[in-house]
Parts: C-alpha cells; sequence; structure tokens
C-alpha cells in the first residue's frame, strides 16, 4: 500500500476520474458563469462584455433585498435550531433502549423523500381550502393565512418554510451527532457517574466537546443547504405573494429562466458562490479543534 | 502529501488540512451543483431534442419511405399524449393528420415540453442552432425576443391569397405583424370575459352588470347573501393584473404612448383604473392573495364565489372539471366606465406559430401551418376546445360548449381588440414588473401613485 501511494502513476490513475469529473463538470461551469456575471447574455445571442453593470444592479434590486434577508433568515434558522434539534434527539436516541432504530427511521425518512412531493404535502396542509385552517375552522378558530401573510420583517409563510425545511432535515443532522455519541468510549461516562455527574452534566462535560468538530461539518453542510435552499420554497410558494419568500436561489431562477437574463442571473449565482465559501470559512473558523 | 508516511498522516496538522480541503471541496461542489444546473440544461435540453428529433427520423425510416422524406420539428408547450387539455388534443390530431397525408414525402416530430419550460427549451435549441421548423410562441414581447434576432422568419411571402382568405378578417395578425411584415400565424382566439354564476346572480337579485357602478351593486348584493361576490387570483399574479388591464382601458389609458415614452405610468387614468380594482378588492375571496389560477377558477365551478374574470380557455376547465355547471355559468362583457373609453373593446390573445428563419424545408412548415388552420383542426377548436376560430370555418353551435356562443357574441361585437397587459409592455420582465406592482397594491404594500412611480423608473432604466 505503502508502495502504491509512492507511485506517482498510480496516484495521477486514482486521481484522474474525480479530477476530470470536478474540472468539466463543476469548475469550467462555474467559472463559464462567473465570466456571464460581467456580461449582457440572453443565451438567443452571444454574451456582450459590460464591465460591473450586472453587480451595480444587484445593489438596487428590491427582489435581491428581500431574497438576502430571507436567505440569511434561513441560514441562521437552520443552523440553530438544526443544532439543537438534532443535539437534542441524537441524546435522547442514544439514551433509550427500546424503539431506538424505530424513532431514527421515523426521523430520518422525510430527508430521503423528494422535496417536490413533500412540498405540495405542505402546501395542502397550510392551504386555506384544505388542511389546518379546515380543522380549526371546525372548533370555531379562524387559522392565519400560512403561506400568504405578508405581514412582518420575516413573513410568516418563511417561518412556515423554515419550520417544515426544519422537519425535512434535521434527520440528517441528528444522524451526524448519533454516529459522533456513539464513537464517545462508554468508560468515559462510567468514570463520570462514579464522580457523581447526572447524566444533564455528563451530556454537557463529556458529549458536547467531543462531538465539536462534528457540530463544525453539520453547521457547515446546514448553512451550504439553506443558503442555496431552493425546492420547498418554490414548490410551496414560488417565491410569493409578490416575491415575499424569494430566496437566492428563486430569484436567480426567475431572472435566469423566465427573463432569460442569464448574466444577471450568473451574478446572483457568484454572490451566493461566495456568501458559501464565507461561510463555510467563518464556521469552520468557529470550530476548529486543536486538540483532538 | 504523498511523500508523508504512513504515520505522520495521523498527525494533527494533516488532519486539519484534509478537513479543510474536504470541507472546502464539499462547499465548492455543493454550491457548483446549482451553477452547473444553470449552465447545463442548454446542453441536456438539446440532447433530449436531438434524441426526440433521431427516435423520429428512425420512426420514419420504419414507416418504409425512402431517404426523400423532409423532415421537420414542432415545438409545443405541452405533452401531447399525457394531456387532459381538449385543445392539445387537437393538436395532436393534427400532427397525426399532417404525418398520414404526407407520408413519404413530408414528417413532422413532435417536440415538446411543458409549459413551465417552454421558452428555456426553445432558446436552448435557438442558441445551439437547432431552432425547430415550426413553433408555437404568445404574440407580443415573446414573440418580438425572436423577430428581433432574425430567429422567425418573415411568412408574407408564404401567405397566398386563398390561405389569408381563409382567415376571419386581416385583424387576427395585428398581434403578430411587425412592420407590415407578418411573422407569425395564429391558431386560435381566446378572448377575456366575465364568467358568473347565474343561480348566485338570481339568489342574491342581481342583474348583469353593463357598468362599473352596476358591478359593484351586484357584488354587494351577492356578499349579503353571504357568498363570495369575486374569485381572483394574486398569487398567479397576471391573473389580477388582467382586470387591471381592463379597467386601465375602460379609463382610456394609451398604452401605446406609455410603451413609446410619451407618457408617464403615472397619471391620473392609471391611477383611477387601480383605485377601481382596490375598491373591487373588498369583494374578492378571502384567500385571492395565495391563491393560484387553478384554484381561484375552481372557485367558480365549485359554487364557492360567483364571479370570474377570466380569458375563455377557462371554459375547457370549468366544464371538464364540473360539467354540471355549463348550464348554470353566464359570460358577460367587462363593464363600462361611464365618461371613459370604448366600452366593446376585449382581451383577446392568440396561440401562434412561427417558422424557423434557417429552416431548410419552408414548404414542409407551410404545409403544416396550414394543416393547423384547415377547415378540420377550425371546427375543432370551436366545437371541442371551445375556443374562437381564427378562421371563416362553419361550425356547429349546438355541439360548442354553452359558453362559447356568449363569447362569440362578445367577441364579434368588440370594436377592436387589445393584449394582456403585462404581455403588451416593451419586455417580458416588464410585464412582470407590472404584475407585481400591482399585487403589491392590491395587498396595500404600495399606494397606487408609489407603484406607477416604480413602473416609470423600471422603464427609464430599461428604455
Amino acid at each position: 500500500m505503502e508502495k502504491l501511494l509512492k507511485d506517482k502513476k498510480a496516484i495521477a490513475i486514482f486521481v484522474l476520474p474525480a479530477f476530470l469529473l470536478f474540472t468539466f463538470i463543476l469548475f469550467i461551469p462555474i467559472c463559464q458563469s462567473i465570466y456571464y456575471s460581467f456580461c449582457d447574455y440572453d443565451a438567443l445571442t452571444l454574451p456582450k462584455f459590460v464591465g460591473l453593470k450586472n453587480y451595480k444592479n444587484l445593489l438596487i434590486d428590491d427582489v435581491m433585498k428581500t431574497s438576502l434577508k430571507n436567505s440569511v433568515f434561513f441560514l441562521i434558522y437552520s443552523c440553530v435550531t438544526q443544532l439543537i434539534m438534532g443535539l437534542i434527539l441524537a441524546g435522547l436516541l442514544t439514551n433509550i433502549k427500546a424503539g431506538r432504530n424505530f424513532f431514527k427511521n421515523v426521523i430520518y425518512l422525510p430527508c430521503v423523500l423528494s422535496s417536490a412531493a413533500l412540498g405540495l404535502l405542505w402546501m395542502f396542509i397550510f392551504s386555506p381550502k384544505l388542511g389546518i385552517n379546515q380543522i380549526l375552522a371546525k372548533y370555531g378558530m379562524e387559522g392565519p393565512l400560512w403561506l400568504m401573510d405578508i405581514k412582518g420583517f420575516i413573513t410568516l409563510p418563511m417561518w412556515v418554510i423554515a419550520f417544515v425545511a426544519l422537519w425535512q432535515y434535521v434527520g440528517q443532522s441528528m444522524m451526524l451527532y448519533m454516529a459522533q455519541i456513539s464513537g464517545i468510549s462508554t468508560s468515559l461516562y462510567e468514570a463520570s457517574y462514579i464522580d457523581g455527574c447526572s447524566k444533564l452534566q455528563s451530556f454537557r462535560n463529556i458529549t458536547l466537546p467531543l462531538i465539536k468538530p462534528m457540530v463544525g461539518t453539520a453547521m457547515s453542510l446546514n448553512a451550504i443547504g439553506s443558503l442555496k435552499f431552493f425546492d420547498l420554497i418554490f414548490n410551496m410558494t414560488e417565491g410569493g405573494p409578490n416575491h415575499k419568500t424569494e430566496v437566492l436561489a428563486t430569484h436567480l431562477y426567475t431572472q435566469g429562466f423566465k427573463f432569460f437574463k442569464y448574466g444577471y442571473a450568473s451574478a446572483i449565482g457568484t454572490v451566493l458562490l461566495v456568501l458559501c465559501l464565507l461561510m463555510t470559512f467563518l464556521i469552520n473558523r468557529a470550530f476548529r479543534t486543536d486538540d483532538m | 502529501m504523498a511523500q508523508l508516511s504512513a504515520k505522520c498522516i495521523f498527525q494533527k496538522g494533516v488532519i486539519m488540512m484534509k478537513k479543510k480541503v474536504i470541507s472546502l471541496l464539499l462547499t465548492v461542489a455543493v454550491t457548483a451543483s446549482l451553477l452547473a444546473g444553470c449552465g447545463g440544461s442548454g446542453a441536456a435540453a438539446g440532447g433530449a431534442a436531438s434524441g426526440a428529433a433521431d427516435s423520429g427520423a428512425a420512426a420514419d425510416a420504419g414507416s418504409g419511405s425512402g431517404g426523400e422524406v423532409e423532415e421537420i420539428t414542432w415545438m409545443f408547450w405541452d405533452d401531447l399524449n399525457a394531456t387532459e387539455d381538449l385543445i392539445t388534443k387537437g393538436y395532436k390530431d393534427v400532427i397525426d393528420r399532417f404525418n398520414k397525408d404526407y407520408e413519404g414525402k413530408y414528417h413532422v416530430t413532435p417536440i415538446t415540453t411543458n409549459l413551465e419550460e417552454y421558452y428555456t427549451k426553445l432558446n436552448a435549441l435557438v442558441a445551439s442552432g437547432e431552432t425547430p421548423d415550426v413553433f408555437i410562441v404568445s404574440p407580443g414581447p415573446n414573440l418580438t425576443t425572436y423577430v428581433d434576432p432574425g430567429v422567425a422568419a418573415d411568412l408574407t411571402p408564404y401567405l397566398d391569397d386563398e390561405w389569408k382568405n381563409s382567415f376571419s378578417s386581416e385583424a387576427v395578425f395585428a398581434q403578430q405583424t411587425y412592420d407590415g411584415k407578418i411573422y407569425a400565424v395564429p391558431l386560435n382566439i381566446a378572448a377575456a370575459c366575465v364568467f358568473y354564476n347565474k343561480e348566485m346572480f338570481e339568489e342574491a337579485g342581481a342583474s348583469v352588470p353593463k357598468t362599473w357602478d352596476e358591478l359593484i351593486d351586484a357584488c354587494k348584493k351577492i356578499k349579503e347573501k353571504g357568498h363570495n361576490p369575486i374569485t381572483i387570483s394574486a398569487g398567479t399574479a397576471w391573473c389580477l393584473s388582467m382586470l387591471v388591464g381592463y379597467l386601465c382601458d375602460r379609463e382610456g389609458v394609451d398604452l401605446a404612448k406609455i410603451n413609446a415614452g410619451e407618457e408617464k405610468w403615472n397619471n391620473p387614468k392609471t391611477i383611477d383604473a387601480v383605485n377601481k380594482m382596490v375598491e373591487l378588492s373588498e369583494y374578492f375571496q378571502p384567500t385571492a392573495a395565495g391563491d393560484t389560477n387553478d384554484v381561484a377558477t375552481a372557485g367558480l365551478y365549485s359554487g364557492d364565489a360567483a364571479i370570474l374574470i377570466q380569458g375563455s380557455w377557462a371554459i375547457g376547465q370549468i366544464n371538464g372539471e364540473n360539467p354540471d355547471f355549463e348550464e348554470k355559468c353566464g359570460v358577460f362583457q367587462f363593464p363600462e366606465i361611464p365618461g371613459g373609453n370604448d366600452p366593446n373593446r376585449v382581451i383577446a390573445k392568440s396561440d401562434s406559430l412561427a417558422m424557423s428563419a434557417k429552416t431548410k424545408h419552408p414548404e414542409a412548415a407551410i404545409a403544416l401551418m396550414k394543416y393547423f388552420t384547415d377547415d378540420t383542426a377550425q371546427k375543432y377548436t370551436a366545437e371541442v376546445g371551445g375556443k374562437i376560430p381564427v378562421t371563416k370555418v362553419e361550425y356547429d353551435a349546438d355541439k360548442a360548449p354553452a359558453q362559447l356562443a356568449d363569447v362569440m357574441d362578445i367577441f364579434t361585437n368588440a370594436s377592436s381588440t387589445f393584449g394582456f397587459y403585462n404581455e403588451s409592455l416593451i419586455s417580458t420582465e416588464a410585464g412582470s414588473t407590472f404584475d407585481d406592482n400591482m399585487v403589491a397594491v392590491y395587498l396595500g404594500e404600495k399606494t397606487p401613485e408609489q407603484a406607477f412611480d416604480d413602473m416609470d423608473a423600471f422603464y427609464a432604466a430599461n428604455k
């Protein structure tokens, strides 16, 4: 094995498929779209270089402001709630004996289902003519317009969608934390119990510090996932009413595929790329573990 | 990295490095998948289309005809086989008839998408130099997108007298004509009218309104009976903006002058029109803000609301979903605003066919277009599809949906037609901006003045 790893040809052969895949499917399109972000490009005529025009337009675009606001809200909401809910669920499930696998599967299930189908399902649940409001109406209560309300800095539909996203993806965080927790040696816990720790104390003093690196990884995944979040929003509200629930990815889609402003859409994509890189960098900084 | 011994791999620093590299790669991969999605779709769409063309060619070869067959493509925004839409089913018949009658001479292969992806895919095909020989397009800025860069062919030379005279009037070409040249052929016309529930009107003692005040009065009476007077969709923004379009036209707004930059959007007539929309919004169903077009239309045929302002294409949907409603459903023309513009103007919209300017088989393409406007196809359009035919064809009114007769009455008595406002502005995006601003006014986020100032700002920035 050691010999093989020293052979440069062998390394090259092993790396080549992934390298080619990454280059042609990822890096070249990324570079292309960064180039397009400096152009007027409608896919019908050749791209025309316009310098920073698209980026200047981004600054005065009201929908861009809304989508940026919503994306940041989403980022913070999902990082915080996924961390808390994921940890609580992981902590609970590693401590129960009966039905652990059952609950694990139930909680993880939404992760493997299609977001489009789930989006539709939740749209029906929150629709004023079906779902929750009909049940409330039976008890004489009038439910709010879950996916249509427009009041407030962060509108109600955004909270609803963020809740659905939490429900869908919390299983992912939970699995990551559970994997890390089950890797912690039981002797540590036994020692802590002998020293008189309660379960809660051992969770705080043993579990938490030891899963810190996984928190970083899970949070990076969350951050990237929530920044490029698209499917639930597109299926539940399509960014409406009147762009109130637009996020960066849906705004990009509208500009690119509805108005054929590929240059402008690429500029939004570039902003998204920079944001993702920045968040990963920050999260990795925050959760850097020097002693492992 | 490779030179490090196996032991070293376990050292902290390397772990850190690896982690960093992995997380960076992960970030890039995840982000890029989004970007790549945009870049890749063109190629994918092109691939799919050429795939379709291949299979078409193969099928043709299988039927035993030699190499003389002229193969053309026709692009459309609905699946011909999976659809429930009656108009689409009619188009499928046309394609089948064409392929059968011209067997061994011409053969057409349909390229179909869903409506949402239609223009994305069409543009990808145009960009890759594989423009379909014949493609469907909405008149207005959509068609202009293909006329300006020379993608769509000038059809004037092909419109011989016989073909041209078969159309009901020259006016049907109005929206397809640029500098006196016709760039697309209309297939059918839908007119925007007001559909209403006769039973509810009777119950409330309301009469069919002719003027704006009568409409408000009818709404008031229906509301007093505990029904929703109007069902409309602001979730699908063009539905609301269609109402504003009608109000603007009744008020006498000169859209041509606004588009030419000679008049401002923010003027007393547009403000009056939008204020009337706000006045009427008191009678909308409570969920109008988020209801989609389909949900709003369902509001009429399921008996939730009394009035629906919609294009006549909704007839197929209404009668298809609830056949019992056909006899209860009445149609009237959008009411007059006294002292305003001519009340006999009607919003109309047509599906049109354009031909690629680079097609190698113009004769085959024109032959196909003629099949779409021949008597069989046009008769079907009226009797089964419930849309207004574009030719002088005689159809059996008893077979056609009950509402079509009323729509035909309104359409034939129309002094002139105009397009949807959002499809009659300087660009598709301008139309969308108009829609958004009207919804914003309805939601109370903007005053009419602010909304039209924003329209003026958009026009100034996108001349």
